[in-house]
């Protein structure tokens, strides 16, 4: 973004939330239902002092990280088998491709059936839905080398080891990291529905409890703070993608 | 007489494809002596690349043998084989230099060693200032240069060319045919050269091949005694004309089969 442009931006925000600001004062909105951005900010100042609701997003990063951390190779893994191995993405693309169209919601019941209301649930189910992204990205990534380009390394004397790394490597790590960015995104928003859904800790479980409760600005500053770190986590891997695609023709 | 260089001996090559199995070379014998600029020319599908990918070493023939300096070529040999495709074929993610270094970097050439080495390559192919350059930010010919440039930098005695002028305009192909002409005669490298355009082959090659129809054979072995070095006005002289037109009454019985 430009540097005016940027400004409008942040004029436009500010406007925005002053405008919320007025409309809750002068009782134009429900004031039960839409806390006052100053209230808000208030909530969350106070959230971040409370040791229980820093331990509880400590929770949930663990849970989202630990099922990303199992979900990136494995689901890399399979998608790299998948996209060689040509007899077993016959018999297994078709399942992996309705599978991956189905919400993964719909499962939620299994996993609480299966692992109960527990951290290794919420791992599990993260995994669950997150895997399908990498399997994808990991076969798409794999077919975005170009052969020519392995040809020419072959002329010259690569091995198949300097192939992997000096061709493959190079050429999928853009998509490689676009899928781990874009699983990242559905990873948080299981875990989060894991936790909103039955937990006993996390930031999800604290959102749910607090809006059963009416407890507007606390629930309104949790969803602040869980936007921010998700954004947060976004960026830092989209500019991680973008310094390793530089070399990627802008289109 | 000069020793010859890539010998292909009672080449034949078959592919099988669906099930059935196609003849692309038949008994092909070609001796190419040390220095010498090969063009090969014959109707499209006609095997003139299967040929190449075979002194290339990126298959090995169903019969007969190629030798390159009395040596069997059974795998790529980077160190005696240079190779440029019709598309430049650089590493998107390197910058020209870099892409020009990439053999030395296979065999594990230490970096000062193998940057220098390329820089002087980028020099010869008239790249110089371009170095750091990626090769989206490259022109065509540009990127054509710097393939060539990765072609040479091992300083391979043969230099095998598959059309590497065939996806670029009519005028960087002719300044680029200069171009290799005058490093041709810098570096005395022996070249096989295949394309579809009799101009090129007539005007670039010592010797013009012309294969027939699959199957592949050698129909014409024609030698072309222009005097070096060319010149753009010798493409309009009768003896020019005389060579072309003897090459095409091979390609023309051959498209109509």
């Amino acid at each position: 973004m430009r540097r005016h442009e940027r400004v409008i931006v942040a004029a436009g925000a500010l406007g925005f939330v002053l405008l919320l600001e007025w409309l809750v004062r002068v009782g134009r909105l429900d004031a039960g239902l839409a806390p006052t951005p100053s209230a808000i900010l208030d909530a969350l100042v106070r959230l971040l002092g409370r040791p229980e609701v820093l331990a509880s997003l400590g929770v949930t990063a663990w849970e989202a990280l630990a099922a990303f951390l199992v979900a990136v190779p494995v689901g890399l893994l399979m998608g790299f088998t998948l996209a060689e191995v040509p007899v077993l993405s016959a018999l297994f693309r078709p399942l992996i491709n309705f599978l991956f169209g189905v919400p993964k919601s719909i499962f939620l019941p299994v996993f609480i059936l299966v692992f109960g209301v527990s951290i290794p649930q919420k791992i599990a189910f993260g995994v669950f839905t997150t895997v399908f992204v990498l399997i994808v990205g990991g076969v798409a990534a794999v077919q975005s080398v170009p052969s020519e380009l392995v040809t020419v390394s072959r002329v010259y004397g690569a091995s198949r080891w300097q192939i992997i790394r000096e061709i493959y490597l190079p050429a999928m790590a853009p998509i490689l990291l676009e899928s781990a960015r874009l699983g990242m995104v559905f990873n948080i928003t299981a875990v989060l529905l894991c936790e909103i859904y039955g937990a006993r800790d996390g930031i999800g479980y604290r959102i749910a409890s607090w809006g059963e409760n009416l407890q507007m600005p606390q629930l309104y500053a949790a969803l602040v703070l869980v936007a921010t770190a998700a954004v947060a986590v976004n960026e830092a891997l989209r500019r991680v993608e973008a310094r390793l695609g530089s070399w990627r023709q802008p289109s | 007489m000069t020793r010859a260089l890539v010998s292909i001996r009672a080449v034949s090559q078959q592919f099988s494809a669906d099930g059935a199995s196609v003849t692309a070379l038949d008994g092909i014998d070609l001796e190419v002596p040390d220095g010498q600029f090969v063009a090969v020319v014959g109707p499209s599908g006609c095997g003139k690349s299967t040929l190449l990918s075979l002194v290339a070493g990126l298959r090995v023939p169903t019969r007969g043998a190629v030798l390159c300096d009395g040596e069997a070529i059974t795998a790529p040999m980077p160190r005696k084989v240079g190779m440029i495709f019709q598309e430049a074929n650089l590493l998107p993610w390197l910058s020209a230099i870099d892409n020009v270094a990439f053999p030395l970097k296979l065999r594990r050439v230490p970096k000062p060693e193998r940057l220098q080495a390329a820089a002087r390559m980028l020099e010869l192919t008239g790249l110089a200032g371009f170095e750091s350059r990626l090769p989206h930010q490259l022109s065509g010919g540009m990127k054509q240069r710097v393939a060539i440039a990765r072609g040479l930098v091992q300083n391979p005695a043969v230099l095998l060319m598959d059309e590497p002028f065939a996806s670029l305009d009519e005028q960087t192909r002719m300044v680029l045919g200069d171009e290799l002409l005058r490093i041709w005669s810098e570096t005395k490298k022996t070249v096989l050269f295949v394309t579809h355009s009799l101009n090129e082959a007539v005007y670039l090659a010592d010797r013009v091949v012309v294969l027939s129809a699959r199957p592949g054979r050698i129909l014409d072995d024609v030698a072309v005694d222009l005097p070096r070095p060319r010149t753009f006005a010798m493409t309009s002289s009768e003896r020019f004309g005389v060579l072309k037109d003897r090459i095409w009454q091979h390609i023309k019985h051959a498209e109509r089969r």
